[in-house]
C-alpha cells in the first residue's frame, strides 16, 4: 500500500482519531495563547453580519407586523383604531333586512307591501305610512287592533307590536330603520324617521300595554 | 507499513463499535427498509399527480392518504431511524466509552418501528390526524413518545458518561435532537390531539411543529454526523469553528419561528408570516456558519464524503431558497404550487438524506469491521440517487412555475393548468422510479455487508485487512 | 461549550419561547374568539352547519382532500382568488371557529373550496364527480354502494355507464355527509376585521 492510487470506495479512511478531534477543536474554543483577558471579543466581521441581519429583521418587523394585533390580516395595515366611529348604517338597508325577517312585517304585509286584501292592509300609498310620524311610530311600537280604514278599504284584524312587551322588542334604531324603509319604498315618498323621535315617543307612551285602536290614533296629530 | 497505518489510526474499530454493532445496524437497517417503503409510496403519489385515477378505487391509497403515508414513512421511518443510529454512534465515539443501555436501543427500535407501522395502517384506514408531519393517529402517538424515550436512553448515557468534559459540535447537535424531540412531540400532541385549540390556531400549531421537526430534530441529527465525519476524513480542524456555537444557538433559538412562512396570506394575523421572514433572515447566519465550517468537504475525497458534499450544498441552498420564498412577493407566485414540495424534497432528500447516506457509508464499515460488500453497487447508488434528486426537484420547480403562472391568471382553467404541468410531472415520476431503484441498491448492499448474505467477492481494501491483522496481533 | 446543565437549559428555553410565542400567543389572541353578532340580522356569524355537514368535514379530512384543495381565500391583491370567484374577501380567523379541524390546505392542484357552497348548488354534480372522477380528479367509488333497486329508484342514485338492470349505485352515508359539507361551505359574511385594506396615499393620515 505504498501508492494509494484510487481510494477504495468500499471504505473511507479516517485521519483524525476521536481524541485528537475533540482536543483540537476544544483548543479553538478555549483561551488562545495570545489572549490575556477573560472574555473574547466578538470578531468584527461577525458583528457586522449579525448587526445587518438584526437591522433588516427589525425594520421588517416594525413595518409589517401590524403591531401584533390579531385583527390585522394584511401586513401593510395598522390595527383598527378604537376612536374610529362605527360606519353609519344606512337605515334603508337595515330596515329592508328587518322588514324581511320571517314573522315580522313581510309575513302579513307581503314583500311587495300590498298586504292581503280583506286581511292585512296595504302599505303602498297608505296614508298611515306616508302621513303622521306620531301615529306610525306608535303603530309599530305597540301594534294596532280593531277596525281601521286604510286607503279607502276597511280592515278589522290585529297587528302585534314590535316594541316593548312584544316578541321582537326592537330597539329604537330598528324601529326607526324599518319605518324609514317603508316610507320610501314601493312608490311611497315620505321622509325618514329618526331614532330620537322613536325614543321620545316610546318614553311618552311608556305605560302603554295594549295595541292602539284606529280611534285613538286619529286623535293624534 | 503497518506501523505507519497505526499511527494514522485508519479505521480505529474499537470496542465502542463492536459492542454497538447489533443495535446500531438494526437501526440503520430499519431506516433503509423504511426508505424503500417510502420510495414505493412516493412513486404511487407521483403517478397519482398526473394520472389521478391510479389506485383511486382503493380506499387505502387515495391520494390524500398516500401522501400522508409517504411523508410519515419517510420522516418517521427512514430519517428517524437513520438519524438516531448515526447520532448514537457519534455520541458513543466522542464519549470515548462503549455505549450503555444498548438493550433499550433494541427495544426502542422495535417499538418505534412497530408504532410507525401501526401509524401507517391507521392512516391508510382513515384515522389520520390531517396535520402535516403529525399524521399518525392519536392512539399511536403516546406509544411513539415512549419508544423514542427508550431509544434516547443510550444517547443520554453516552453523553453524560463522556470522558472529556469538553463537547464537540456533533455532541451539541446530537444531544439537542435527542433531548428536544419528545418535548416538541408532546407539546404538539397536547394542543392538536388531546386538547385541540380552536379554529385557525390549529394550523398555526401544526406549522410550528412541522418547522420544529426540521430545526430542532432532523437538521441537528444531520449536522451531528456531518460535523463528525468531515474533520475525521480531512484531518484538519474546521476553519471557522469559533463561530460554530453561535451557528448552533441560532438554529435552535430562531429556527422554529420560521414555520409561519407557509401561512402567508392566510387567515392568520399578519405578524406570524412577518416573524417568519425575520426569523429566516436571522437563521441565514446558521447556514452561513455551516457552509463556512464544512467547506472542506468540497475538496475532500471518499465515498461518504461525496454524498455529504452533495448534502451540504443542498442544505445551504435550501436555507437560501426558504429565505427567498418567505417574502410575499415571491410567495404570491410560489405558494400552493409544486415549488413547495420541490423545496421539501431539496431539504429532506437532497440535504438530510444525502448526509445520512454519507454517514451510513462511513459508519457501517466501522460497525461491521468489514468494508462494504460491493463497490459497484455504491457507484450505482450514487449515480442514481443524485440523478433522481436533481431531476425530481427540477421537474417540480418547472411544474410549480407553470402552475404559479396559471393560478395567477384568472382566465386559465384548471383543465389548462393540468395540461401544462403534466409533462414535468411525468419527469418527476421517472425520477421517483430512479430514486426507488437507488434505494433498493443501497438496501441490497447494506444487507450483504452487514448480514454477510453472499460475502464480498472482491478483495477487502487494505484499510480493513490491516486493522483486522492489528486486532489479531493485539489480542 | 462545556456546561451540560447550561446546554439543557438553553435548549429547553428555546423550545419554550417558540412554543409560547407562536402557539400560546396565537391561542391567547384567537383561541377564545366569539362569533360576531350582527344586530341587523339578529344572528351570529359564522353560523353553525348541520350535523351531517360537520361529519362531512371529518370525511373530507380523512380522505386527505386538503392535499390538493385549499380552504383559504387570499386577499384580492395577493393572487387571483377574487377574480376566479373564490371569494369576495380574504378568509379571516373567525371563519374557522366552529370547525373541529380546519382544513386550510397547502396546495392548489385543484381549486380553492372555501365558498364552494356559494358557487355550486347541485348535489348530483358533486355525487357524479365523486363517483366517476375525471381526467384531473380521482373518483371515490368506495364511497358508493351498488344495490338492488327497492321499489322506486333513489333520487340520489348516480348514473353509471353499463349499469345492470335493477341495480342502482347510491352514495353511502359518508358520501352524503361529504357532499352536505361541501355544499355548506360559504363564508359570505363581512366581518369588520375582513374589510379590505386600502393603503393611504400619505403616511401621515394613517396615524389618525
Amino acid at each position: 500500500m505504498s501508492t494509494p492510487s484510487q481510494p477504495d470506495p468500499r471504505a473511507d479512511q479516517a485521519v483524525f482519531s476521536d481524541d485528537k478531534l475533540l482536543a483540537s477543536h476544544e483548543a479553538i474554543l478555549g483561551p488562545q495563547p495570545d489572549e490575556k483577558g477573560k472574555y473574547r471579543l466578538l470578531p468584527l466581521n461577525l458583528l457586522f453580519i449579525f448587526s445587518s441581519m438584526i437591522f433588516f429583521g427589525g425594520t421588517y418587523l416594525g413595518r409589517y407586523s401590524g403591531y401584533f394585533d390579531a385583527r390585522v390580516f394584511n401586513e401593510g395595515a395598522m390595527p383598527p383604531s378604537a376612536n374610529v366611529a362605527a360606519a353609519p348604517v344606512d337605515p334603508v338597508v337595515a330596515g329592508k333586512k328587518l322588514y324581511a325577517i320571517p314573522g315580522a312585517c313581510v309575513t302579513c304585509h307581503q314583500p311587495n307591501g300590498a298586504g292581503l286584501p280583506g286581511a292585512f292592509p296595504t302599505l303602498v300609498n297608505s296614508e298611515w305610512v306616508t302621513g303622521s310620524e306620531e301615529r306610525l311610530v306608535r303603530i309599530v311600537l305597540h301594534g294596532v287592533a280593531g277596525p281601521i280604514k286604510v286607503a279607502g278599504v276597511d280592515y278589522n284584524s290585529a297587528m302585534p307590536g314590535f316594541g316593548p312587551g312584544g316578541g321582537f322588542n326592537w330597539s329604537d334604531d330598528k324601529v326607526a330603520a324599518v319605518i324609514t324603509y317603508i316610507r320610501q319604498e314601493w312608490g311611497n315618498k315620505a321622509g325618514p324617521v329618526t331614532t330620537e323621535k322613536v325614543a321620545a315617543i316610546r318614553a311618552q307612551e311608556a305605560a302603554r300595554k295594549t295595541p292602539w285602536t284606529s280611534v285613538e290614533l286619529e286623535k293624534l296629530p | 507499513m503497518s506501523n505507519a497505518q497505526t499511527n494514522a489510526a485508519p479505521a480505529e474499530v474499537t470496542a465502542i463499535d463492536t459492542q454497538a454493532r447489533g443495535p446500531l445496524l438494526l437501526l440503520l437497517g430499519s431506516g433503509l427498509v423504511w426508505l424503500a417503503v417510502s420510495g414505493v409510496l412516493a412513486l404511487i403519489t407521483a403517478i397519482q399527480l398526473h394520472s389521478p385515477q391510479f389506485l383511486a378505487d382503493c380506499f387505502l391509497f387515495t391520494h390524500g392518504r398516500a401522501q400522508a403515508l409517504r411523508e410519515t414513512a419517510f420522516v418517521y421511518g427512514w430519517l428517524a431511524n437513520a438519524g438516531l443510529g448515526l447520532a448514537l454512534w457519534v455520541l458513543g465515539r466522542l464519549g470515548g466509552e462503549p455505549l450503555r443501555g444498548l438493550n433499550w436501543v433494541v427495544v426502542g427500535t422495535l417499538a418505534w418501528n412497530l408504532g410507525v407501522t401501526c401509524g401507517l395502517i391507521g392512516i391508510a384506514v382513515g384515522d389520520t390526524t390531517t396535520f402535516a408531519l403529525l399524521q399518525m393517529p392519536r392512539y399511536v402517538q403516546p406509544f411513539l413518545v415512549f419508544s423514542y424515550a427508550t431509544l434516547s436512553i443510550a444517547g443520554v448515557l453516552a453523553w453524560s458518561g463522556r470522558r472529556a468534559d469538553a463537547m464537540y459540535a456533533s455532541q451539541w447537535y446530537a444531544v439537542a435532537a435527542i433531548f428536544l424531540f419528545p418535548w416538541l412531540l408532546m407539546a404538539a400532541q397536547a394542543v392538536l390531539l388531546w386538547w385541540p385549540v380552536r379554529g385557525v390556531v390549529q394550523p398555526i400549531a401544526a406549522g410550528w411543529y412541522a418547522q420544529s421537526v426540521w430545526s430542532l430534530w432532523l437538521a441537528p441529527l444531520a449536522l451531528a454526523i456531518l460535523y463528525y465525519v468531515l474533520p475525521k476524513v480531512t484531518g484538519r480542524t474546521l476553519p471557522t469553528y469559533d463561530w460554530a456555537p453561535l451557528g448552533f444557538w441560532t438554529l435552535i433559538f430562531v429556527g422554529t419561528w420560521t414555520g409561519g412562512r407557509h401561512l402567508i396570506g392566510g387567515p392568520v394575523p399578519a405578524w406570524i408570516p412577518t416573524i417568519a421572514v425575520v426569523a429566516h433572515s436571522l437563521v441565514l447566519f446558521h447556514y452561513l456558519v455551516v457552509a463556512l465550517n464544512c467547506r472542506g468537504l468540497l475538496a475532500a475525497s471518499g465515498t461518504g464524503v461525496g454524498f455529504m458534499r452533495f448534502g451540504l450544498v443542498a442544505y445551504v441552498l435550501f436555507g437560501a431558497l426558504e429565505f427567498l420564498a418567505s417574502f410575499r412577493g415571491i410567495a404570491a407566485h410560489a405558494q400552493f404550487t409544486f415549488i413547495e414540495p420541490a423545496l421539501q424534497q431539496l431539504g429532506l432528500y437532497g440535504a438530510l438524506s444525502m448526509i445520512f447516506f454519507g454517514g451510513i457509508y462511513y459508519a457501517v464499515p466501522r460497525l461491521t469491521n468489514r468494508a462494504w460488500a460491493s463497490g459497484s453497487l455504491i457507484g450505482g447508488h450514487r449515480a442514481l440517487v443524485m440523478t433522481g434528486i436533481v431531476i425530481s426537484i427540477l421537474a417540480l420547480i418547472v411544474a410549480g412555475k407553470a402552475q404559479g403562472g396559471a393560478l395567477l391568471d384568472p382566465k386559465v382553467s384548471f383543465a389548462d393548468l393540468f395540461d401544462r404541468v403534466r409533462g414535468p410531472l411525468l419527469a418527476h415520476t421517472a425520477a421517483q422510479a430512479v430514486l426507488l431503484a437507488a434505494n433498493l441498491l443501497l438496501l441490497v448492499n447494506f444487507l450483504r455487508s452487514a448480514c454477510c448474505f453472499g460475502g464480498s467477492t472482491e478483495a477487502a481494501p487494505a484499510l480493513f485487512r490491516t486493522s483486522a491483522t492489528e486486532e489479531a496481533h493485539a489480542s | 461549550m462545556k456546561n451540560g446543565p447550561l446546554l439543557f437549559t438553553g435548549l429547553f428555553l428555546a423550545l419554550l419561547i417558540s412554543f409560547g410565542g407562536l402557539v400560546l400567543g396565537s391561542h391567547g389572541q384567537l383561541g377564545r374568539m366569539a362569533p360576531y353578532f350582527d344586530d341587523g340580522d339578529g344572528t351570529a356569524f359564522p353560523q353553525r352547519v348541520s350535523g351531517l355537514a360537520a361529519r362531512g368535514q371529518l370525511v373530507y379530512a380523512d380522505l386527505g382532500c386538503a392535499s390538493c384543495h385549499t380552504q383559504q381565500v387570499r386577499r384580492p391583491d395577493f393572487g387571483s382568488d377574487k377574480a376566479r370567484g373564490w371569494g369576495e374577501r380574504q378568509s379571516v380567523a373567525r371563519d374557522y371557529i366552529h370547525q373541529a379541524r380546519p382544513q386550510i390546505g397547502a396546495a392548489r392542484i385543484g381549486p380553492d373550496l372555501t365558498n364552494l357552497g356559494g358557487r355550486q348548488k347541485s348535489e348530483e354534480a358533486l355525487f357524479a364527480l365523486l363517483h366517476e372522477g375525471s381526467a384531473r380528479h380521482p373518483g371515490y367509488k368506495f364511497l358508493f354502494e351498488t344495490r338492488d333497486v327497492a321499489g322506486e329508484a333513489s333520487p340520489r342514485a348516480v348514473k353509471v355507464a353499463g349499469a345492470a338492470a335493477g341495480r342502482e349505485t347510491v352514495p353511502t352515508e359518508r358520501a352524503r355527509a361529504l357532499v352536505a359539507y361541501l355544499l355548506s361551505l360559504n363564508t359570505a359574511y363581512d366581518y369588520p376585521e375582513a374589510k379590505p385594506f386600502v393603503p393611504v396615499a400619505k403616511p401621515a393620515e394613517a396615524k389618525k
